[in-house]
């Protein structure tokens, strides 16, 4: 069953960086999203960290670490989950 | 990749700068002692946001007015040498910024009040300023992110040089606005630490400042010269440095080349990024071996497109007064041993290299030294 976070951030990720071609299911939520897998570049970043922000109402503090949240799907659910925990 | 070099000697005629501090005698004695100028602010003025680094001219606030506050210490600061009337000619202007009137044009957007759009758009707010300042027409607008002072010196020099004109004036002015600390803090770089320039620590991080500068270019005499100029663009990627930090050696490269045994020291970029300040401090050794390198980031911010300006005219004063100041609020463990944490003496040296970088793989650096 498909976890319905890695499943919202999928298709958040579409809609905000309108990814031409691009559909939530084609996204391997391991893979990585900069640079190479998704190839999204540092732009497509920013608009990213913004966009989560507004959405989980998260801050995240630093480049470094919206480097870190930003690895994978994977990573970027593991992020927010901590940030929302409790 | 490209690259642009000038070989020539240019003079120094006149070479000022206006941060939080003052005027170049008083950054430098700020600097000396180790005196921050940044202090947290909200991000975005009066509207509030995370409190991040930021120095202000002394009185200014960070959200736009209408005429511009910065309008007044710019005449201050170009006063010595505003009289000889520029913009002929002979006399040309070169205005670089990474800013211009940005700010005002986000306050135009918000606000809809169009006393803004007169000096929200680049060339309006250089016509506005050239009619403040009463320059004449031959006025040249550069601007390449944070490398824009050093574009507008390399082009002026390149004048001066070919006789084209008997002297130039740069003019370099970066005021900050809700629109630019807003633009750095969403990517993340501005946020709540200060800068510790070429310290090698988990999370990096910028400070923004207010600065502006000028220097007068001759081919005649004065106190000091730039014997070399130096600049370099990766086109690797529209935001990134080449990872394995070749642009910054191949900016230095050429410099490097004439130094002829000189011994200099080094005034880097150094803006608190962990990235570029590894790159650059790394590149810096490989060329300098030995050469103690300090950047003044840490206490002033970043002042964007003009900071080559501004860092000119304190490294000016500097060899002026025969005492460098040191990597203000950073701390061991530095990427190098020769960055420099304290000042120190620099009457044993035959000069200053002083680089910027920017956005982009763009990279400058030019040799100064005693004419």
């Amino acid at each position: 069953m498909t976890d319905p976070l890695i499943s919202r951030l999928k298709h958040l990720i579409v809609d905000t960086l309108r990814l031409d071609g691009v559909t939530p299911a084609d996204i391997d939520e391991s893979a990585p999203l900069i640079g190479s897998g998704l190839a999204l570049d540092s732009i497509d970043a920013l608009e990213l960290v913004v966009k989560i922000e507004k959405e989980f109402g998260i801050k995240i503090g630093s480049s470094e670490e919206s480097r870190q949240a930003l690895a994978s799907i994977n990573s970027l659910a593991s992020f927010i989950r901590a940030r929302t925990a409790g | 990749m490209a690259g642009s070099n000038a070989s020539g000697k240019v003079f120094l005629k006149a070479c000022e700068c206006l941060t939080p501090f003052g005027q170049s005698a008083e950054t430098l004695a700020a600097l000396l002692r180790g005196e921050r100028a940044m202090q947290l602010r909200s991000v975005l003025g009066r509207e509030g946001g995370d409190a991040v680094p930021i120095a202000l001219l002394p009185g200014r606030v960070l959200d736009e007015t209408a005429p511009p506050s910065w309008m007044e210490p710019v005449r201050k600061l170009l006063a010595p040498v505003n009289a000889a009337g520029w913009g002929t000619a002979r006399r040309p202007v070169f205005v670089t910024s990474s800013n211009f009137g940005a700010g005002n044009m986000h306050a135009f957007r918000r606000s809809g009040d169009e006393a803004h759009m007169k000096y929200g758009a680049l060339v309006n707010c250089v016509e506005w300023l050239r009619e403040q300042l009463g320059w004449q027409q031959n006025v040249t607008i550069f601007s390449h992110a944070c490398v824009s002072a050093h574009l507008g010196l390399l082009q002026a020099s390149r004048v001066v040089e070919a006789g084209l004109a008997d002297e130039a004036l740069v003019f370099s002015f970066d005021f900050l606005s809700p629109f630019v600390s807003g633009g750095f803090h969403a990517l993340k770089i501005l946020n709540a630490d200060f800068p510790a320039p070429y310290m090698n620590r988990a999370t990096g991080s910028i400070g923004l400042g207010d600065g502006a500068g000028y220097a007068v270019l001759t081919r005649t005499k004065g106190d000091f010269s730039i014997s070399a100029q130096s600049m370099y663009n990766e086109m690797h990627h529209f935001t990134a440095n080449q990872p394995d930090g070749a642009g910054f050696e191949a900016c230095l490269a050429p410099i490097a080349a004439q130094l002829a045994g000189r011994r200099v020291w080094l005034k880097g970029h150094g803006t608190g990024t962990l990235d570029a300040g590894r790159m650059e401090s790394g590149a810096f050794a490989k060329a300098f071996p030995g050469a103690p390198l300090v950047g003044w980031k840490g206490s002033l911010g970043h002042t964007l497109g003009s900071c080559g300006l501004v860092e000119l005219a304190i490294a000016s004063a500097a060899l002026r007064s025969g005492r460098t100041p040191g990597t203000i609020g950073s701390g061991a463990p530095t990427f190098t041993a020769e960055v420099a944490l304290e000042p120190f003496a620099n009457d044993k040296f035959d000069g200053v290299i002083c680089a910027s970088n920017a956005f982009g793989g763009a990279h400058a650096a030019l040799l100064l030294s005693h004419a």
